[in-house]
């Protein structure tokens, strides 16, 4: 998962991109509202944290620029201002939740992930397709009720595979939102992680999970059991 | 303002007075000129009344106007044959120099008189009646011609313009008299205002005194409920700045007993780490409470209305928003046009706060009901979730509770919503609604 951090204070941005990469997401940052427009029109983002009160392009205009520019991504808005009039322009301009200053990074961490799986169409913190059930918030997978050990990164691809259930990923597609920008991208890599996955999610090779569709990707094809 | 209107009416004056004495004057000259004229032709009548033609001349024996006869007397009579050769002249005219040609209109009726003005070397400016006439007895024309020295009439309009000069001068004055001494009196009011609120600027007095005219009477009323409005929140802010110190100064003593406490024993310990992230939190409550208490509370004063439907479906449509995964159902009974007299981000943070906790709380449903009762606003908000604990209650009527003293969660929002309605002068009850969650009556104004 791709984030985008605009926040202007740089102790705060470091500690939150630190706190969200150690939580497994690719983390792109910017300290003011321009080049966030910039980033956010020019890169893939699956969600983005976006302080209110920011330079040059202050967060509500930035947020409903990336709005005009038709980016549905969702959005968190951080505030320091508790006001309900502040969240209310926030969310009317655009963006989807909020969280108010000074807060816990658990706390975004829970937000960012119901917003991911709410953009994704999952109203619960499990994402339940068949026997296979990976839960967001836990970062546990189970398959038929045993838990599967994953390594962060299986879980990054795994979690965008079933985040866009039916829909095929590019190889490209999986390594703008798992990788960073300066990270080589060995496409062999991502060949090893899936079928590593394939693996622990369907050892008797009866269900398979995960199709490759030859030129083009991946997708995760097993019907959801709720939605 | 006084200086204003003495300008503005002296203009109006010398405006309305300059004009009535130009018409005056020319109304005044128009008719001593009639009066001139109408004298000439009574004059020429005469002339011909008593002119015999003899031999190609006129005489004129019996003329009874003694002017004719004096020399250089102003006034003075011709008569003139229809190619301007002088048949008579009066002797009172031997002496004077005439051009005539001016006199004789060839385009002339007979019948028609002729008027008009000319200079005469010494004798000075002349006023002239021109009369030209058919005499059947010598079937000819003639010009009967009498001219007048405009000396007496120039004097008599510039005696009428001296005395008009003079009342209008006097009337001048006097009415500037009267309008200054009006406007002191009909301004004093407005004086008195001045003072009054200098004398509150300098804490001699709290309010304006009471003996205002009845004009001026809802402006004063409103200016005293400003500024009583404007002490109270001065008196709020106030206790509301020394409420966060002090309460912020337990969890900075804990702080300050945990950092000495960990130099003492030269480590850390998780004890110290969990002391510290409460206190912190504990902290950063106080804070978000104070914040939230800082309202505006202007109650009705020069306050606009503002409708409340376009407020209630912003601050829904943000919480559907947050709840999304909840997929809250909200049933919205609005009367029609209802109106908050106030500040409209107080009833967004009242209502932000109140349908928070009813989304946050409910299970699936919300109700809000909202009605007028004069300028008052009548709100009430429903839901499905367990509802506010009755020993609980009491806590957040506690208007102004300690931040310290104020419990997490649904105790915040409220406590803050029930500063707001405190502001307006309002009131708040809880009870339980008819699905067996919380149900919040507030009445606002």
């Amino acid at each position: 998962m791709r984030l985008l951090v605009v926040e202007d204070e740089d102790l705060l941005r470091a500690r939150l991109v630190k706190a969200l990469e150690d939580n497994s997401y690719v983390v792109d940052s910017a300290s003011n509202g321009k080049t966030a427009l910039f980033q956010a029109v020019e890169y893939s983002y699956d969600a983005a944290i976006i302080d209110l009160g920011l330079p040059e392009l202050d967060g509500i205009s930035l947020i409903k620029a990336i709005r005009a520019k038709g980016l549905v991504f969702p959005i968190l808005i951080l505030t320091a201002r508790d006001k309900w009039t502040d969240k209310v322009a926030g969310l009317d301009a655009g963006a989807d939740d909020y969280v108010v200053k000074p807060f816990q990074i658990e706390e975004i961490r829970a937000r960012l992930n119901a917003l991911l799986r709410r953009s994704a169409g999952f109203a619960k913190p499990a994402l339940d397709f068949a026997h296979i059930s990976l839960d967001t918030t836990a970062k546990k997978l189970t398959v038929s009720g045993v838990e599967v050990e994953l390594t962060a990164f299986e879980y990054k691809v795994l979690e965008y595979l079933m985040l866009h259930p039916g829909k095929v990923v590019s190889k490209t597609e999986l390594t703008e939102h798992l990788y960073e920008q300066d990270h080589d991208r060995d496409s062999n890599v991502l060949e090893v992680f899936i079928r590593r996955l394939r693996q622990k999610l369907d050892p008797d090779e009866q269900l398979k999970p995960i199709d490759t569709i030859r030129g083009q990707g991946y997708r995760f094809n097993v019907p959801a059991s709720k939605r | 303002m006084r200086r204003r209107l003495v300008l503005a009416f002296g203009l109006l004056l010398i405006l309305f007075l300059g004009l009535a004495g130009y018409v005056l004057d020319r109304a005044y000259t128009r008719s001593v000129d009639a009066a001139a004229e109408e004298r000439l032709q009574l004059q020429v009548y005469a002339l011909m009344g008593v002119a015999e033609p003899e031999g190609g001349k006129f005489f004129l024996p019996d003329l009874e106007e003694a002017r004719f006869m004096q020399i250089n007397s102003g006034l003075y009579g011709f008569i003139f044959d229809r190619n301007g050769h002088e048949l008579w002249r009066s002797p009172s005219a031997l002496t004077l120099k005439l051009d005539a040609a001016p006199l004789l209109g060839s385009k002339m009726r007979p019948g028609q008189t002729n008027y008009g003005n000319a200079s005469a070397g010494e004798q000075g400016g002349l006023s002239w009646a021109s009369y030209r006439t058919y005499w059947e007895a010598l079937g000819q024309y003639f010009y009967f011609v009498v001219m007048e020295s405009t000396e007496p009439r120039a004097a008599e309009i510039n005696e009428f313009r001296s005395t008009l000069y003079l009342w209008f001068g006097a009337l001048t004055v006097l009415l500037s008299i009267a309008q200054y001494v009006f406007l002191r009196w009909a301004l004093r009011p407005l004086q008195q205002l001045a003072q009054d609120v200098s004398a509150i600027e300098s804490g001699a007095q709290d309010q304006l005194q009471q003996h205002y005219p009845s004009e001026l009477v809802p402006v004063t009323e409103n200016l005293n409920l400003l500024i009583k409005s404007e002490r109270e929140r001065q008196d709020h802010f106030r206790s509301m700045l020394g409420d966060l110190a002090h309460s912020l100064k337990t969890p900075l003593a804990v702080l300050s007993t945990a950092l000495q406490e960990a130099r003492h024993q030269q480590q850390f310990t998780p004890e110290h780490q969990r002391d510290m992230a409460e206190q912190l939190q504990r902290m950063d409550q106080i804070v978000s409470y104070q914040l939230k208490r800082a309202v505006k509370g202007n109650k009705a004063v020069l306050a606009r209305p503002v409708p409340v439907a376009p407020v209630l479906d912003k601050i829904i449509g943000a919480l559907q928003k947050v709840y999304h995964d909840k997929a809250t159902r909200v049933l919205l009974e609005l009367a029609e046009g209802v109106q908050f007299y106030g500040d409209e981000s107080d009833l967004m943070e009242l209502c932000g706060n109140v349908l928070d906790n009813a989304f946050k709380y409910g299970k699936s449903l919300v109700q809000v009901k909202a009605g007028q009762n004069g300028k008052a606003l009548l709100l009430e908000f429903n839901d499905d979730g367990n509802g506010i604990a009755e020993s609980d209650r009491h806590y957040v009527l506690q208007r102004g509770a300690r931040a310290d003293t104020v419990k997490s969660g649904q105790g915040i929002g409220l406590a803050v919503v029930t500063e707001i309605v405190s502001a307006y002068g309002g009131e708040l009850q809880i009870d339980c609604s008819e699905w067996g969650g919380a149900s919040i009556r507030i009445r606002l104004g």
